[in-house]
């Protein structure tokens, strides 16, 4: 057989390039040294290794790095936690109201700067203003719409017949959801566990605003005050973003499985 | 035993008006049925217990939805007829003048323009981006599915993070695009990327479909991957070329899911925020202050927050707006498919 030259590759190429650009150049600029950086190239004529020394000492890093994964992992668990036994309610055992389906996906449509002011006020009053409790909680709750989205084709695809047969069984609709749905939307349950998790790891705005000492202090929050700092270096800046990206990435690479299924089922129903 | 026979799965559609009456009948007879069998009935007792604790499964996310979406629109309503300061809020009845300062500003009217036209055209051109993409990882197979997951890493991201990278690619002393166009001698001397209202607007779109192009990719190809399969054989049988079968096959059949992933995205697009903090602070001057930024900085910088929350509504009403007609024409095209 003969092959021809596929036009589509050097296509697929080229995007690929565009979309690794900017963490390669990250990674390039985080090893150049302060007048290598000036010069605009894209790889670093010498090697350092200061800029990830100087980064993690103009400011504590290592702390926002636990802030964050703290926040991130106990928020994606309490948003779980609170989506998954109410949509298997709803969409299986057709308890309560129907419409809340609707009403979960359209709270979903407005933009987070409105609940900002209202949250800020609710937050002073119950005294966790400036806590990372303050920001599980917020988040936990904010990405609710976004779990039941991701969850909802996944619960949808369980066969129904396997359910009845254990009704007939004498099992309890939560001993229906513990030991035959569970296990069956293992996947989507994993999928939905991490973009949840991850969107609470890369939010800014709510923790920009709720918190504000660094005891507290997020990543995103973190190295957004970095970037305004005059003293800082292009080289500095670049291993701190990196220090932040790593973890999220590490994750995705592992789990890039559930992922893609996550997203492209939860898509388009 | 009762013989009432109350399969969950019996009734899939009901919602609606006579749900409170059927409820309460419901409960009643699991009552009865567990009191008028004469010998003890623990079985009846049970399925009485369930009903009655049905409530609680669906409690957890109620209370998130009146936390997060509710009560805030209830207190913004409250504060934006007040006057008030971050400090002090409600501390007295303004009736409508915060909507008439609102609407009274220029720079506020601006902006909702500014973000408006900013979310059509980004989700637009992200929307042909992204199919664009797929089709390309679509018809490389098996390869495609590979880049597929690669693709997943700039909506992983930070977005903070994203708009360090940018800037630092846009910076003008030392950035890679301005030290590549110099290189090249395309330029004289460094452009100032972030320095002019065109150029900034551009620089966020550029970032912007960095981060969000491979998840509208991703929506594609799940939508590419449902078509039926063979359609696009037959054609080419008869003769069409690659871009006749494009427009004249597979966009007609995509259609409905397009218009699903568009407004999946201008949703998105109305919560930009990250980047323009980062990239531009909503500079220069207010060029690039979307009026997301401009309630974030009229509420927690000049404590203005009555003021904010009468824009935060009108902001609000204009989103459902300019929604509206995306979530129709999605109807209207998944009606033309059924």
């Amino acid at each position: 057989m003969r092959r021809r030259f596929d036009h589509r590759l050097p296509l697929a190429a080229i995007a690929l390039a565009f979309f690794a650009l900017p963490i390669l150049y990250l990674a390039s600029l985080s090893f150049k040294t302060k007048d290598d950086v000036l010069s605009g190239a894209f790889l670093p004529g010498t090697v350092t290794l200061a800029n990830w020394a100087q980064a993690f000492e103009a400011a504590p890093l290592s702390t926002f790095t636990v802030n964050s994964v703290t926040v991130a992992l106990l928020s994606g668990l309490l948003t779980v936690l609170i989506t998954v036994p109410a949509a298997y309610a709803v969409l299986r055992l057709r308890y309560g109201w129907q419409r809340l389906s609707d009403v979960t996906l359209s709270s979903f449509m407005a933009p987070p700067i409105v609940a900002i002011i209202p949250l800020f006020y609710l937050l002073k009053g119950a005294g966790l203003l400036n806590t990372v409790a303050g920001l599980v909680l917020v988040y936990g709750m904010v990405n609710v719409p976004v779990a039941y989205w991701l969850i909802t084709p996944f619960l949808r695809r369980v066969p129904v017949e396997l359910e009845q047969a254990a009704e007939l069984d004498g099992a309890g609709p939560l001993r229906r959801l513990v030991s035959i749905v569970l296990p069956l939307i293992a996947p989507g349950l994993a999928a939905t566990g991490l973009i949840v998790t991850i969107l609470a790891y890369n939010e800014f705005l709510f923790a920009s605003v709720f918190t504000f000492g660094n005891e507290t202090r997020t990543l995103p929050v973190g190295i957004s005050l970095f970037q305004g700092d005059r003293l800082v270096n292009f080289g500095q800046m670049a291993a701190a973003s990196l220090t932040g990206i790593v973890p999220v990435y590490l994750v995705a690479l592992f789990l890039q499985r559930f992922l893609v299924q996550g997203l492209a089922h939860g898509g388009i129903k | 035993m009762p013989m009432r026979e109350r399969h969950a799965f019996s009734s899939p559609r009901d919602a609606g008006e006579g749900f409170i009456l059927k409820e309460t009948t419901m409960a009643l007879g699991y009552a009865a049925d567990a009191l008028t069998t004469p010998e003890f009935d623990a079985d009846g007792f049970r399925r009485l217990g369930r009903f009655l604790l049905r409530p609680l499964w669906l409690a957890p996310v109620a209370c998130a939805l009146i936390v997060t979406t509710l009560y805030p629109f209830v207190f913004l309503v409250a504060l934006s007829l007040s006057k008030s300061s971050l400090g002090k809020p409600f501390r007295a009845f303004a009736g409508l003048k915060n909507y008439a300062l609102a609407l009274g500003d220029g720079e506020f009217i601006a902006s909702l323009l500014r973000t408006v036209a900013y979310a059509l055209l980004s989700s637009a051109i992200q929307v042909a981006a992204g199919l664009a993409l797929a089709l390309l990882l679509f018809t490389l197979l098996k390869g495609g599915r590979f880049l597929l997951s690669l693709f997943l890493l700039p909506l992983m991201t930070p977005p903070v993070m994203v708009g360090v990278a940018w800037k630092l690619i846009l910076a003008p002393a030392g950035g890679l695009l301005n030290g590549t166009l110099l290189r090249l001698g395309l330029v004289d001397e460094p452009v100032s990327f972030l320095g002019s209202a065109a150029l900034a607007w551009a620089s966020i779109a550029l970032a912007d479909l960095w981060q969000w192009t491979p998840f509208v990719a991703i929506l594609c190809f799940a939508a590419l991957s449902s078509l039926p399969e063979g359609v696009d054989d037959a054609a080419r049988l008869d003769g069409a070329g690659p871009f006749e079968r494009f427009w004249y096959i597979t966009l007609p059949l995509i259609a409905a899911p397009l218009a699903a992933i568009f407004l999946i995205k201008l949703i998105f697009a109305f919560k930009l925020f990250d980047l323009t903090y980062i990239l531009t602070y909503g500079g220069p001057g207010f060029a690039t202050t979307t009026t997301g930024f401009s309630i974030f900085r009229l509420s927690m910088q000049q404590f203005e927050v009555a003021r904010a929350a009468a824009e935060t509504l009108i902001f609000a009403a204009l989103i459902g707006l300019v929604t509206l007609p995306v979530v129709r024409l999605h109807r209207a095209l998944e009606r033309r498919e059924a």
